[in-house]
């Protein structure tokens, strides 16, 4: 048996211990390396419990991103207990098995280093800069969806199509994201058309006051209504508004558009006012010009 | 209507009807206010129905819990102190008791509710925002629909302080009932920029009966907040 503390071991002693083939397990006996994976299961499987029960009691006043956070260090922490109380026994493997799994760590890492390195490096400086957290709703790429968890390798998305997408560390971050949570308040603003004959004037103070009256519609910064173009068709009449990020469904900002649109559309409605249809008006300079065909047919 | 209420449970007046009907399988409770109706179930019986005043920012759901009341300007000099009355919405809530705990049933209020933003969009706070006039009286309210605010402004500060909001931390409410729905606070300006709001828990006058706390009832890990600061500005 080589010892694995102390003095190293000579050429000898390796080719000596690396020929005994009795000596392949070390003096581990098979109840050490029994008691090692029961442990190791033990902890596994209370660390489980203990997550499942903390959830059930904290959900409701934890963050999802700060609740799997406690729940993975209490069961790092319980895997840690159960190696360090069974791993003394184990340390007198022998010197083959140590050095076979070394090598195999080795050749993992070698194989795959490149993409699970930089994805962990990635990971960390996600959990490091922190731009999101569990909940918020991103748009990076072509994926738009609600974080369900970050990883150290990948992050969990959850689309508005219900599709769960993994997206790489590294990717998500040399990609922009925008996160649509990151702030307690947004804004969002939309265009309705009016008639050229229409009182503008009429149709800001109806919109005006139908923000105001909304309940998430913030009273500050206060919504802005205003002429921001006048086009072929209409006079097109924006407003701005601001509302509570945790409120908006930002879904494709779909409570926006089913809360407040249908009621803009009302009320602009119910006070004669129109949303036109595009239409085109063809003036003549020479009226002689006017339906040739018709005249020729006359002559 | 705010009170205890012994097994047989019904409130009615020309806004809102409350009542209980134990003749279905499951306690039915059922709420009918502003053309809404609400019916819940109760799996439990209870001792008791309990309907307080609850911190005003609740509906209509839980995005804030902070209230922001707004009132016309007020010059403050330095080194003065003034008290004054401001009203603020009344959120109802009714509770259910057993075995002498305190569990929501349902919350509601007969005054629309309005949001606003505190501070800068990234570092700001989202607060239940509502518009109140000045008194130097206790002012006649509807206690469903409001409740009266005594704060006393105290300006610590060597200037001038202008002085038209006051953001107040729900978790450090403390509601009282009686001839009307009241609370104490106190307000700290330090700088132009800077000010403290406090609750200071007496009961006011004619308000005898102290609310139940909400993250109280519901169990929150929290305890009551002391004071909460305003640090984006007074006006």
């Amino acid at each position: 048996m080589i010892p694995l503390a102390g003095v190293l071991p000579n050429s000898t002693e390796v080719v000596t211990a690396l020929n005994d083939e009795t000596n392949i397990v070390g003096n581990a006996s098979p109840k050490e390396i029994s008691l090692f994976i029961v442990s190791l299961v033990v902890a596994y499987v209370l660390g489980l419990a203990i997550a499942h029960y903390l959830k059930l009691k904290l959900s409701h006043r934890l963050k999802p991103d700060q609740l799997t956070l406690l729940t993975r260090v209490i069961r790092v922490i319980l895997i840690l207990i159960a190696f360090g109380a069974t791993v003394p026994g184990l340390l007198d493997l022998s010197f083959t098995i140590l050095t076979l799994i070394f090598v195999g760590i080795i050749a993992i890492i070698g194989i795959s280093s490149q993409k699970v390195i930089s994805n962990m490096v990635g990971g960390l400086a996600l959990l490091y800069e922190h731009p999101f957290a569990s909940g918020d709703f991103i748009s990076t790429g072509d994926v738009s969806g609600t974080v369900v968890s970050t990883r150290l390798f990948s992050v969990l998305v959850r689309t508005t199509s219900g599709v769960s997408v993994q997206i790489p560390n590294d990717q998500i971050y040399s990609s922009d994201v925008s996160n649509y949570h990151a702030n307690v308040a947004r804004r969002y603003e939309y265009v309705v058309g009016i008639r050229y004959k229409d009182d503008v004037k009429k149709a800001i103070e109806i919109i005006y006051g139908l923000l105001e009256d909304y309940t998430f519609v913030l009273k500050n910064p206060s919504p802005n209504v205003f002429v921001s173009d006048i086009d072929a068709d209409s006079v097109r009449v924006m407003f701005r508004i601001w509302f509570p990020s945790v409120w908006a469904d930002t879904k494709d900002d779909i409570s926006f558009q089913t809360e407040i649109l249908p009621r803009v559309k009302a009320a602009l409605e119910a006070a004669g006012i129109e949303m036109p249809y595009a239409h085109r008006e063809i003036l003549f300079a020479d009226p002689d010009l006017r339906f040739p065909e018709l005249r020729a047919g006359q002559q | 209507m705010f009170g205890r209420y012994d097994r047989g449970f019904s409130y009615t007046d020309p806004e809102v009807n409350l009542q209980i009907d134990k003749t279905t399988t499951l306690p039915e409770y059922r709420r009918e206010c502003g053309g809404m109706v609400v019916t819940k179930h109760l799996a439990a019986d209870y001792d008791a129905i309990h309907i307080h005043p609850v911190e005003p920012v609740n509906l209509p759901q839980e995005i804030t819990h902070h209230l922001e009341i707004s009132f016309p300007p007020i010059v403050l000099p330095p080194s003065t102190k003034k008290k004054i009355f401001l009203t603020f919405p009344v959120e109802i809530g009714v509770f259910f008791e057993i075995h002498k705990e305190m569990n929501i049933l349902d919350i509601f209020s007969l005054v629309p509710t309005k949001f606003s933003l505190y501070g800068l969009p990234s570092t700001g706070i989202i607060t239940r925002w509502y518009r109140s006039g000045i008194f130097s009286d206790i002012p006649a309210t509807d206690l469903h629909r409001e409740g009266v605010l005594e704060l006393t402004l105290i300006n610590s500060s060597a200037t001038t302080a202008d002085v038209s909001r006051a953001v107040f931390d729900s978790y450090g409410m403390q509601l009282f009932y009686g001839d009307r729905v009241s609370m104490t606070a106190t307000m700290e300006i330090m700088s132009p920029l800077i000010a403290s709001t406090t609750f200071t828990g007496l009961p006011p006058n004619g308000c005898p009966n102290r609310s139940i706390d909400l993250y109280a009832a519901r169990k929150f890990a929290i305890g009551p907040r002391k004071s909460f600061f305003m640090e984006s500005g007074m006006a």
